[in-house]
């Protein structure tokens, strides 16, 4: 009998250990003494934080900091959100998008970073001064943002040169052109319009076309939808005849449809320049960066969205003072900024990338990078809301699918839209 | 050693039968009963992760209640069982009935068809929709050979077809040998009687076999009911609940409201409702179609 005891003793033991996984020990965030910082979980990200970590605990200028990256769970929210219900948050987090940054603010658990020493210092150094309006909420910054991907669309030089198109398409014409024409042969298509079914692709189609047909206006404002507008329908419209026309297919979820020439052109983030470099270099060799297409072209550079990520300081946090000199440290060294780029290819929320000299090399060996570069400082981001799934549901369902399905015309689909979007911001208001 | 009637080996016995009995009583509270109380306190509150419970009567009900999206997925539920019961249960009988025909290699040709049920739902998936996409292999052979393609899961009225079709192929091994045991299990004597009496094959199939089978295809129907209130990674994975919102069922949108939405009251109230919409709806099938199969 005592064996079986000691036995089921000793399996509670291993099953209580066993649930407590990788975490870190309570006693290892007992020690205020010590900022705790969570990155993406990402290899190029964690390489640059670790030597940056490393740095700032040899100066010895401030309190030692300890990185992991966020546990790999099925998302980074719900690694966070599980870590704040569960008490064992770090300080600092990265990784963190708009609409979830919102949440949190929300939910009370952030920090105003604009109130912290040093805030005003930071912007200033950085040039972020227009790019951090994107981030405002109710006059507060609970977000600094670390990088801003903006979407710009890729297009296949080797292809638009065959079909006799000397010049990058920038306008729905253009688009309406060479589909006519590429489409024409066998079961090809002019570009990629939709880019899935998952609420978050609508940044990289409707809210992107509508970035640059507004000219950066947004999309929710004041809690109310804004895009009932001549840009909003201009890109509905846009989608629609593409649509009808079969100069896209429904889903390309089976190849990149640019490896394979599918389409000539298609809605891409920086990330893909990395991606295409491992998985399809030979594709990207014939790849073209373009600016995001509009109904007409105007001076001035095209705006786009930016899918771009930031830092947060969680209120609980008791070294408040500490880690905020750390990010500090970290943001306002140019040099630190360049070891983000060469790591990460991701460019850096700073608005003087294309005046800088320290990035002059790198963009000079990078073209493509350099491309989203200059469109860094007219990427905006996702509106500061808290229901950001509902809205770009509402606008899957009843505006882009609705379109794409010809279920409704565009100038009914658009009203719907905004109809559903408004009542759900009321009842969240 | 006797304690009045009862001898010590036998107080043992009733000892490790009752701590046998409470080690399951105990896993049932813990990681159902705990759970599901919970479940329904939170159903009548106010609860963002953070902050301390408070009760709402029937606010959430009514938000429920007023939730389009939540009975469009119930919607989906039945349109799934319209496509998804025929088919796998089609399948599972021609699985069992040629299982029963096959001497050598039963075993293996029964396993082969078991993969499917312990492989990995999010890599199937992933391969699933790689092959339906509209411009997939599938349709490129199809283009290829007749000129036309099936938007197998860009399709509003198509998806759901195509992901029944998936889970056909996920389970038609299982609820196949649920079938073949009830198969294997009736005397060859009746077909043989049958035979004699020159019954046709058809009235074979239903007269005997199927009645015969029948509590086999109640559990197949009762897993069937089940996995359909239940479906989360095809649809997930392979359409995002859409097109138009035409696959999204409702473990997705109570997913979606509790982690996305951070409304767990609301998601958990969806989760009561499904439970007893999920119980009746096997309640009933069971009403209509089980039939007390005796042979005398």
């Amino acid at each position: 009998m005592r064996n079986i005891i000691e036995m089921m003793l000793a399996g509670a033991f291993l099953l209580i250990s066993g649930c407590s996984g990788s975490d870190p020990t309570p006693e290892e965030f007992s020690d205020d003494k010590i900022i705790r910082l969570w990155v993406a979980p990402d290899e190029s990200q964690e390489a640059f934080w670790k030597i940056v970590v490393e740095r700032w605990n040899k100066r010895g200028s401030g309190i030692q900091v300890k990185f992991k990256t966020i546990p790999a769970v099925e998302s980074s929210e719900k690694a966070i959100l599980t870590a704040l219900v569960a008490g064992n948050a770090p300080d600092l987090s990265t990784n963190i998008f708009s609409g979830f940054a919102a949440q949190l603010a929300g939910l009370g658990q952030l920090q105003d970073l604009s109130v912290m020493d040093g805030y005003k210092e930071l912007v200033l150094v950085r040039h972020m001064e227009s790019i951090m309006q994107g981030w405002d909420q109710g006059g507060k910054k609970y977000v600094f943002p670390l990088y801003s991907n903006p979407t710009l669309i890729w297009w296949r030089g080797d292809i638009l040169q065959k079909l006799g198109i000397n010049k990058i398409p920038q306008t729905y014409d253009d688009v309406y052109e060479l589909s006519k024409q590429y489409a024409a042969s066998d079961h090809k298509f002019g570009m990629q319009i939709m880019t899935g079914l998952n609420w978050y692709d609508r940044w990289y189609d409707y809210i992107s076309f509508y970035y640059a047909a507004s000219n950066g206006v947004p999309y929710i404002n004041d809690g109310k939808a804004f895009y009932d507008n001549d840009a909003g329908l201009s890109v509905l419209t846009f989608m629609d005849t593409i649509y009808k026309n079969g100069w896209t297919a429904l889903d390309f979820e089976s190849d990149d449809p640019l490896t394979t020439g599918l389409v000539v052109g298609a809605v891409r983030g920086p990330w893909s320049v990395s991606f295409f470099k491992r998985m399809y270099p030979d594709t990207l060799k014939k790849i073209i960066v373009g600016p995001m297409i509009r109904k007409h072209k105007t001076d001035g550079k095209a705006y786009t969205f930016a899918d771009s990520k930031g830092l947060v300081l969680f209120k609980h946090s008791k070294v408040k003072a500490e880690a905020f000199a750390f990010i500090s440290w970290v943001l306002s060294n140019d040099e630190l900024s360049l070891l983000w780029l060469e790591k990460t290819n991701l460019p850096p929320a700073r608005g003087d990338l294309m005046e800088n000299a320290i990035f002059k090399t790198f963009y000079e060996a990078n073209p493509l990078a350099k491309q989203y570069a200059i469109y860094v400082d007219v990427a905006i981001p996702s509106a500061f809301i808290e229901s950001t799934i509902d809205v770009q549901k509402i606008m899957g369902f009843e505006m882009v699918e609705s379109v794409k399905f010809g279920t409704k015309p565009p100038e009914t689909a658009l009203a719907d839209a905004v109809r559903r979007t408004n009542k759900l911001l009321k009842v969240a208001h | 050693m006797k304690f009045g009637n009862i001898k010590l080996g036998e107080i043992r016995e009733s000892q490790i039968g009752a701590a046998l009995a409470v080690s399951f009583l105990l896993f049932n509270v813990i990681f159902w009963a705990y759970p599901f109380v919970w479940l329904l306190i939170l159903s009548f509150s106010d609860w963002r992760f953070f902050d301390v419970p408070t009760f709402s009567g029937l606010k959430n009900f009514f938000i429920v209640l007023d939730d389009p999206e939540f009975w469009r997925s119930l919607w989906n539920v039945l349109r799934f069982l319209g496509y998804y019961v025929p088919i796998v249960l089609t399948c599972s009988l021609a699985f069992a009935f040629g299982l029963q025909h096959i001497g050598r290699g039963k075993v293996f040709i029964a396993l082969c068809f078991l993969l499917a049920h312990i492989s990995s739902g999010v890599a199937y998936s992933l391969v699933f929709t790689k092959i339906f996409s509209s411009t997939g292999p599938m349709n490129r052979l199809l283009l290829d050979w007749f000129g036309f393609s099936i938007p197998w899961l860009s399709s509003p009225s198509m998806a759901m077809f195509s992901i029944s079709l998936v889970v056909t192929w996920k389970f038609v091994g299982y609820y196949g040998l649920i079938l073949y045991s009830g198969l294997v299990a009736i005397p060859n004597e009746i077909y043989d009687a049958a035979k004699l009496d020159n019954t046709p094959p058809l009235m074979r199939l239903f007269k005997i076999s199927l009645p015969m089978i029948n509590s086999q295809l109640i559990m197949v129907l009762v897993f069937a009911i089940t996995v359909a209130f239940g479906i989360f990674t095809e649809p997930y994975m392979m359409t995002a609940g859409g097109p138009m919102e035409s696959t999204n069922m409702p473990l997705l949108v109570i997913y979606e409201s509790a982690f996305h939405r951070l409304q767990p009251g609301r998601a958990a109230l969806m989760a009561v409702i499904i439970a007893i919409v999920s119980y009746l709806a096997i309640k009933i099938m069971r009403k209509i179609l089980e039939k007390n199969v005796e042979l005398v």
